[in-house]
């Protein structure tokens, strides 16, 4: 007998204006199974997901959940019903304590006439955390003081009820560090192992193989085909593997795009010149930190949530006020991010939506604002040039959109990314800070990303490379520098014989 | 099911006009209300609207609401407003007059009250980033001070009025309206649109961090954004005295609202950003100053004429919020 699915969707179909997002889906999620869901940016992966839990509606086309039709009202009612979903983006409430946040919503329930009682909610909290594995979070302390790694895990601790029967991961991986990512899928397991279903979006094909019982492909809004468990089941197998991956490039992609994906060289020379230098840096847990990063260099960092590296990027662009120390590059003190500029530093934020983007203005201007000061030539900023450099950066990046004119709010989050980057390749920086480049970003683009920054290495610029994938950092950097606790625990040089797993023992 | 079909048999023709109305909306409503307002008023005014008289009277209003919300457009692109506006002009409107008498320079009264614009706009810009408050405080702050100035300067004159015996009968003339209103307009357009004060006001609005993450200075631009608008107000406050010829202590009082209707009027976003255009202030003046004469000619009382103002003022902010972007974090 065949098993029945706990979730229907028959001829979803869903358009924004001009831009159609799904054509005809049909879908079904059975119990018990780990689903993957896989597609180039903006193949309508987070649409057709969140239309399910309740987000948006369709345009035309019918669910069914346990057999009845679905037609959910909003995102609280659908998970109310057991039907939830992890974002993408951070998606917490700024100003609130973190057991307020993961109540939201149920806060009547733990008052009398409108008054809560704060020890009872926070002990409820706590409680809830715990069960997480995630007792380092205090349920009484403000959602700020936390990292967007953790205030990640508090959504999930959030979400994820008893009740809870579709849990929807939404590439939440990639906003997640190697702890939480092992937090999460012991999480998604167990769900699985009760019979509920997961729906786990991402692009990177390891973290798929390794994780999902079952996967479906998605190219420009259609279903292209699902591989059940057996076919799975193939990556296990060392030898079959490498033509099961090409199998499922090959229907996202829809041509073949080979495999070399990282730097090829492995060559680590670089020029003398100093191209930023970190002397004595004293920042947050970071004690008495020096660098020198030099032209022509890939400096990688990496390491667990609150290691520190993500403030060395910081601190660089001078967004960071320093306890102790200074970051120079050429004689400047950099101690803002109006003198990083200027002395042609670049810095791509790992929080998109509120630092590196602005969602509310078209996709040209976000490429074009850094740029104004070299666009303009005796205050005149020539809009025909304008548009060149922008299409011409967004072409490179092969942005899925309408035209330039349309507002980044509308794009998909891989979509966004790639807005985010080309801003800076726009500005041709001398010296570029990445957090997490690449995060989201399909593998098609992924791969131009990485020749790009091989380029600029060979053009003589010197980058910072920050990154929770360790495989991105051997693939791509000259030294990787392992931190943990505001601490160098690690340095490892480029090699063909680097492994993971001679990197994760510094790591914890 | 059936949706779908019907979007895809409509004619391209239509789903372009679609589209274009989609990405076009503000416009479209503010157009609207123009047209309506010339429409609807022509005919209850018994065509009064268009006698030579009241085209002269609107012209001349038009230009001054015209010339400040060009400059308003600015701050309201950063998303901010300047609520001293009116008590700023009500000094202005006396200062001058004092001056012109004393010393018969308009040249004299007008270099003084532009510095005076200037400083206002540069403590409006930089005080508030520097003592970390909302530039509405700062506003607040300036209309109290200039709202006591105004007071001790009509007080010292011992009259409830004062008035200037200069001719200004030039700055009334059709041409120098028309003139300076193409003047201004052609500045503000181009400053808003090819340089980076305009860009970079957009930013300021829409998202201040990734605009100073993107290397600009905001509390510079800031300054430079109140002080264009300064220029503006002191050139508007111009045209007021020759449309007046004299000044009182209610000399000013309710521009800072005016301004701000003009503009939400002519499509701007209260929250400034990207979609703030300098079409919005010209639509927006005119408009207004066409409901205001309007309702005035069709018999409407003076008390009832604000409490329309101020339902058409709500309608359109609820209309104009509304966010039917519908997108979600990815
Ligand atoms: N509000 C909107 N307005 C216009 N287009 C939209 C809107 N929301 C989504 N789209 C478009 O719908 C398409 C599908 O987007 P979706 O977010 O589902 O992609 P995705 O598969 O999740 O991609 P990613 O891997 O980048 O997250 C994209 O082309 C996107 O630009
Ligand atoms: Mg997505």
């Amino acid at each position: 007998m065949a098993k029945q699915a706990v979730m229907e969707i028959r001829g979803m179909n869903k358009h924004f204006g001009p831009t159609v997002a799904l054509k005809d889906v049909d879908l079904d999620f059975y119990p018990g199974e780990i689903r993957g869901l896989v597609g180039e940016n903006g193949s309508g992966k987070s649409t057709v997901t969140s239309i399910m839990a309740g987000m948006q509606k369709a345009t035309s086309g019918e669910m069914k959940y346990n057999g009845e039709p679905w037609k959910p009202l909003s995102m609280a009612w659908a998970q109310e019903k057991g039907v939830c979903m992890i974002l993408q983006e951070a998606n917490t409430v700024a100003g609130c304590t973190v057991a307020e946040n993961i109540f939201a919503g149920r806060l009547s329930e733990f008052g009398k006439f409108g008054v809560i009682n704060m020890k009872k909610l926070n002990a409820a909290a706590q409680e809830l955390l715990d069960s997480f594995g995630l007792g380092r979070i205090k349920a009484s302390d403000q959602i700020a003081n936390y990292t967007f790694e953790d205030r990640k895990l508090v959504e999930i601790v959030r979400c994820v009820t008893e009740d809870t029967v579709i849990l929807v991961v939404d590439e939440t991986t990639t906003a997640l560090s190697l702890d939480g990512r092992q937090i999460l899928y012991k999480l998604m397991h167990s769900l699985a192992d009760r019979g509920r279903t997961v729906v786990f979006i991402s692009h990177d094909m390891d973290e798929i193989l390794e994780q999902c019982t079952t996967l479906t492909v998605l190219r420009d809004g259609n279903i292209i085909g699902t591989l059940d468990e057996e076919e799975l089941a193939q990556a296990k197998d060392e030898e079959k593997r490498e033509k099961l991956v090409e199998k499922i490039r090959f229907m996202m992609v829809g041509r073949d795009i080979g495999n070399a994906y990282y730097r090829e060289d492995y060559d680590t020379s670089h020029l003398e010149e100093v191209a930023l230098e970190f002397k004595d840096v004293s920042v947050g847990p970071i004690k008495h930190f020096s660098l020198q990063l030099h032209k022509g260099e890939i400096l990688g960092f990496g390491g667990l949530s609150d290691c520190g590296m993500r403030l060395i990027g910081r601190a660089g662009f001078g967004l960071e006020r320093l306890e102790g120390g200074q970051v120079v590059r050429g004689g400047k003190v950099i101690d803002s991010p109006l003198k990083a500029i200027r002395s042609g530093i670049g810095y791509v934020s790992k929080n998109r939506d509120t630092e590196a983007l602005i969602l509310s203005a078209p996709i040209g201007y976000n490429i074009a604002l850094p740029s104004y000061d070299e666009l303009s030539r005796f205050s005149f900023i020539d809009p025909v040039k304008e548009n060149r450099m922008v299409t011409n950066e967004a072409g490179k990046y092969a942005v899925k959109c309408k035209t330039v004119r349309q507002n980044v709010s509308t794009l998909s989050g891989g979509n966004k990314q790639k807005v985010s980057f080309a801003k800076w390749t726009a500005k041709d920086s001398d010296v570029l800070i990445m957090d997490c480049p690449t995060r989201g970003v399909d593998i098609g683009v992924k791969q131009s990303m990485y020749a790009l920054i091989a380029q600029m290495k060979r053009d003589g610029k010197a980058i910072i490379l920050i990154s929770e994938e360790l495989s991105e950092l051997i693939g791509m950097a000259d030294k990787i520098m392992i931190m943990k606790d505001g601490e160098v625990t690690g340095e490892f040089m480029r090699s063909p014989d680097l492994q993971e797993t001679d990197i994760i023992g510094s790591m914890i | 099911m059936e949706n779908t079909k019907q979007v895809k048999s409509m004619p391209e023709w239509l789903k372009k006009a679609l589209g274009f109305a989609r990405d076009h909306v503000y416009d479209i409503f503010s157009v609207a209300g123009l047209v309506l307002c010339v429409i609807i008023f022509s005919i209850t005014s018994n065509g009064r609207l268009w006698s030579s008289y009241n085209v002269g009277i609107v012209i001349e209003q038009v230009t001054m609401y015209v010339i400040i919300s060009l400059g308003a457009v600015f701050v309201y692109a950063m998303g901010y407003m300047d609520v001293s506006l009116g008590s700023q002009m009500g000094v202005y409107v006396l200062l001058m007059i004092m001056i012109v008498n004393a010393t018969g320079s308009l040249l004299l009264a007008f270099l003084v009250i532009l510095a005076m614009a200037l400083a206002c706009g540069a403590f409006n810009g930089a005080v508030a980033v520097w003592l970390r408050l909302p530039s509405i405080v700062t506003s607040l702050f300036l209309m109290f001070i200039f709202g006591g100035i105004q007071y001790l300067l009509i007080e010292s004159t011992g009259s409830n009025t004062i008035s200037t015996s200069l001719d200004m009968d030039f700055f009334t003339e059709t041409w120098v309206m028309a003139g300076a209103m193409v003047l201004v307009g052609a500045i503000v357009f181009y400053l808003f649109n090819f340089t980076k004060l305009g860009k970079y006001t957009k930013g300021i609005g829409a998202n201040e961090l990734t605009t100073s993450q993107c290397g600009v200075n905001t509390t510079k631009w800031k300054v430079i954004a109140y002080m264009v608008f300064g220029v503006c107000v002191a050139v508007g406050s111009v045209f007021l005295l020759a449309r007046t010829g004299s000044g009182g202590r209610g000399t000013g009082s309710g521009y800072a609202m005016d301004i701000m209707l003009c503009l939400i009027l002519g499509g701007m976003p209260l929250s400034g950003g990207t979609r703030s255009k300098v079409r919005c202030a010209v639509i927006g003046s005119v408009t207004y100053v066409l409901l205001s004469n309007g309702l005035l000619l069709s018999g409407v009382e003076m008390n009832l004429v604000n409490l329309v103002k101020a339902i058409v003022f709500l309608v359109v902010v609820v209309l104009s919020c509304r966010d039917n972007s519908g997108y979600y974090p990815r």
